[in-house]
């Protein structure tokens, strides 16, 4: 799989709620190659602090106009960094890097269960799976978040005539309560389906038991610091149960980050 | 006249084509950068720390990122030395670039078996001694904070291996002078200074350690003031002895620094996460500084700072 360490220019901060933006960044060969699932790292400016790269996943990517999206969330110093990036300037993309999520075959209904900020990749995800699906086959999300405020990409998911239902922890919007109550709820549906899911580990492991309850076949996009992006560093390990019955470690970074649920060993 | 300065160095009986090498840890195994990297460019790679046996390592999280720099407890995660051997060494020995193997072990048997085997194996210029391993025998005690712990493995592997022995000392320590004597008397033919700061960092949201381990080791720019002074006092103290420079280079300018201290080649690492071209940069901005000074070759940089006043 090709990759890039390039200069990319940021075409716009697009606005999405206070404080929410899509960075739209002008990166042609990452934007015909990206999949559905895979992220990049980002360097806004030459510091030491942040000193780091941060991963993000791609939230839409357009080839004919050369163009990737990221979604942030204006939350400190890095964030803060980025959001002052003007328009025309450039900053230090490296990527498509890691795995990306693939459609089950021979399913009905595909299940996107988005935790929060966890919600671009299978916004994108969304977006490439929608034109291929049959006749009998249908796209259900399922978004959740602490409140309304931090909920992320419903828009998009309704654009493209999804089944969506929302959960929020505090009531403010749609279901009072998690978004997995909705997942176990559905799951409970015979119709066949398959689980993509990406948002807070915690959820990520309640979701892995959820689908391994019903015999449903489940992806996972989880969420850890991802210092190199290349598989050198071995930071970003994800504990893995081995066909042997012993445990070892797997890199989000290449192996990862779309994990067969019942392969992590949650921690 | 433009000269092309001559970037040769040679550390005892090891001759590199330059002095920026990528660091143990912070490269993989060379290979995770090739598509990035022009390898065949670089000084040499110091591979991720080998052990006898296949090395699980330690539980996420793993990494945490702190002011100008960042802890890792990774735990030497790593394929042991035969599937080393017999995998992966024939795919980077086809880059040519010299290829420095970091040996790692609990106990002086075991780095001198992973010596041993690396010993036999075709296209290694050089082992470098991973001595911040914890020591079994000692409750888990560096081996790189004790002088006769450093002799030991030093001395040991140095009687089962050929090899141009290099000694990667740890910073842990009250005064690194007499562990740095004790390894190069044991029969180290250079010294890497140093090995990462032991540190930690607490989030106070949860108010549990940020990494699994509780504690790690420091990298990054942060450390470098530190890095260039046990350089700096090694070479005083041992002019004699070749050293590498490592800790925090984050550009050409902080190379160059530790050369001037004293280190004759210079080890990049946490700074290949944040731009994975960048010992080629280095390289680059090296060369461009010896040949704006006039200066004929980087041997004659090497521990040439003046006083100030």
């Amino acid at each position: 799989m090709a990759r890039w360490e390039l200069l990319a220019t940021v075409v716009e901060h697009r606005r999405h709620a206070p404080n929410q933006y899509e960075l739209i960044l002008h990166a042609p060969p990452i934007a015909e190659t990206v999949q559905p699932g895979q992220f990049v790292l980002v360097r806004p400016l030459d510091t030491h602090a942040p000193l780091l790269r941060r991963p993000y996943s791609v939230l839409r990517a357009n080839p004919d106009k050369g163009v990737i999206s990221l979604f942030y969330s204006v939350q400190g110093v890095f964030t803060e960094q980025l959001s002052l990036k003007p328009v025309g300037s450039t900053i230090r993309v490296l990527g498509p890097l890691g795995n990306w999520f693939q459609r089950v075959s021979g399913v009905n209904r595909h299940i996107l269960v988005a935790g929060g900020f966890g919600a671009p990749p299978l916004c994108f995800f969304a977006m490439r799976l929608a034109p291929t699906l049959k006749a009998a086959e249908r796209i259900v999300i399922l978004a959740g978040a602490r409140s309304r405020d931090l909920l992320v990409g419903l828009d998009e998911f309704r654009a493209l005539g999804a089944e969506v239902h929302v959960a929020t922890e505090d009531g403010s919007h749609g279901y009072p309560g998690l978004v997995t109550d909705l997942l176990i709820e559905s799951l409970k549906d015979p119709t066949p389906a398959a689980v993509y899911a990406c948002g807070p580990n915690a959820m990520l492991k309640v979701v892995s038991q959820a689908c391994k309850a019903r015999g449903v076949p489940c992806f996972v996009s989880v969420d850890v610091p991802i210092p190199c992006g290349v598989g050198a560093c071995l930071g970003c390990a994800v504990r893995v149960a081995m066909p042997d019955g012993g445990q070892w470690f797997r890199r989000a970074c290449v192996e990862g980050p779309v994990f067969r649920g019942e392969e992590v060993v949650w921690e | 006249m433009n000269i092309t300065p001559d970037l040769r160095v040679q550390l005892g009986p090891l001759s590199l084509p330059n002095p920026v090498l990528a660091a143990s840890g912070t490269f993989g195994y060379g290979l995770e950068y090739a598509d990035l990297v022009n390898l065949s460019m670089l000084g040499g790679v110091v591979v991720k720390s080998l052990t006898l046996s296949p090395r699980a390592g330690n539980p996420p999280p793993r990494v945490v990122e702190t002011p100008a720099g960042m802890l890792n407890a990774i735990g030497l995660q790593n394929e042991g030395v035969e599937t080393f051997i017999r995998e992966i060494l024939p795919r980077l020995r086809e880059y040519g670039v010299p290829i420095i193997a970091s040996v790692a072990g609990e106990t002086v048997e075991e780095f001198c078996a992973v010596a041993e085997r690396l010993g036999g194996a075709s296209g290694i210029v050089a082992l470098e001694l991973n001595l911040s391993c914890p020591n079994q025998a000692r409750g888990g005690i560096e081996f790189g904070v004790d002088p006769q712990q450093t002799a030991a493995v030093v001395g040991a592997v140095r009687a089962r291996c050929s090899l141009p022995l290099i000694a990667k000392l740890s910073p842990n320590v009250t005064d690194i002078v007499p562990i740095a004597q004790a390894a190069w008397q044991a029969g180290a033919d250079a010294l890497s200074l140093i090995n990462s700061l032991w540190g930690l960092a607490v989030d106070v949201q949860t108010r549990q350690f940020r990494l699994a381990n509780r504690t790690g080791g420091l990298t990054g720019a942060a450390i470098k003031p530190i890095a260039l002074y046990h350089v700096w006092r090694v070479h005083q103290a041992l002019p004699e002895v070749p050293l590498i420079g490592i800790g925090g280079i984050m550009s050409w300018e902080d190379a160059v620094e530790f050369l001037l201290v004293g280190a004759s080649a210079v080890q990049v690492g946490t700074a290949n996460f944040v731009q994975p071209t960048i010992c080629l940069q280095i390289l680059q901005g090296l060369q461009r500084y010896l040949t704006e000074q006039g200066i004929a070759g980087v041997q004659s940089l090497i521990g040439s700072v003046q006083d100030n006043g």
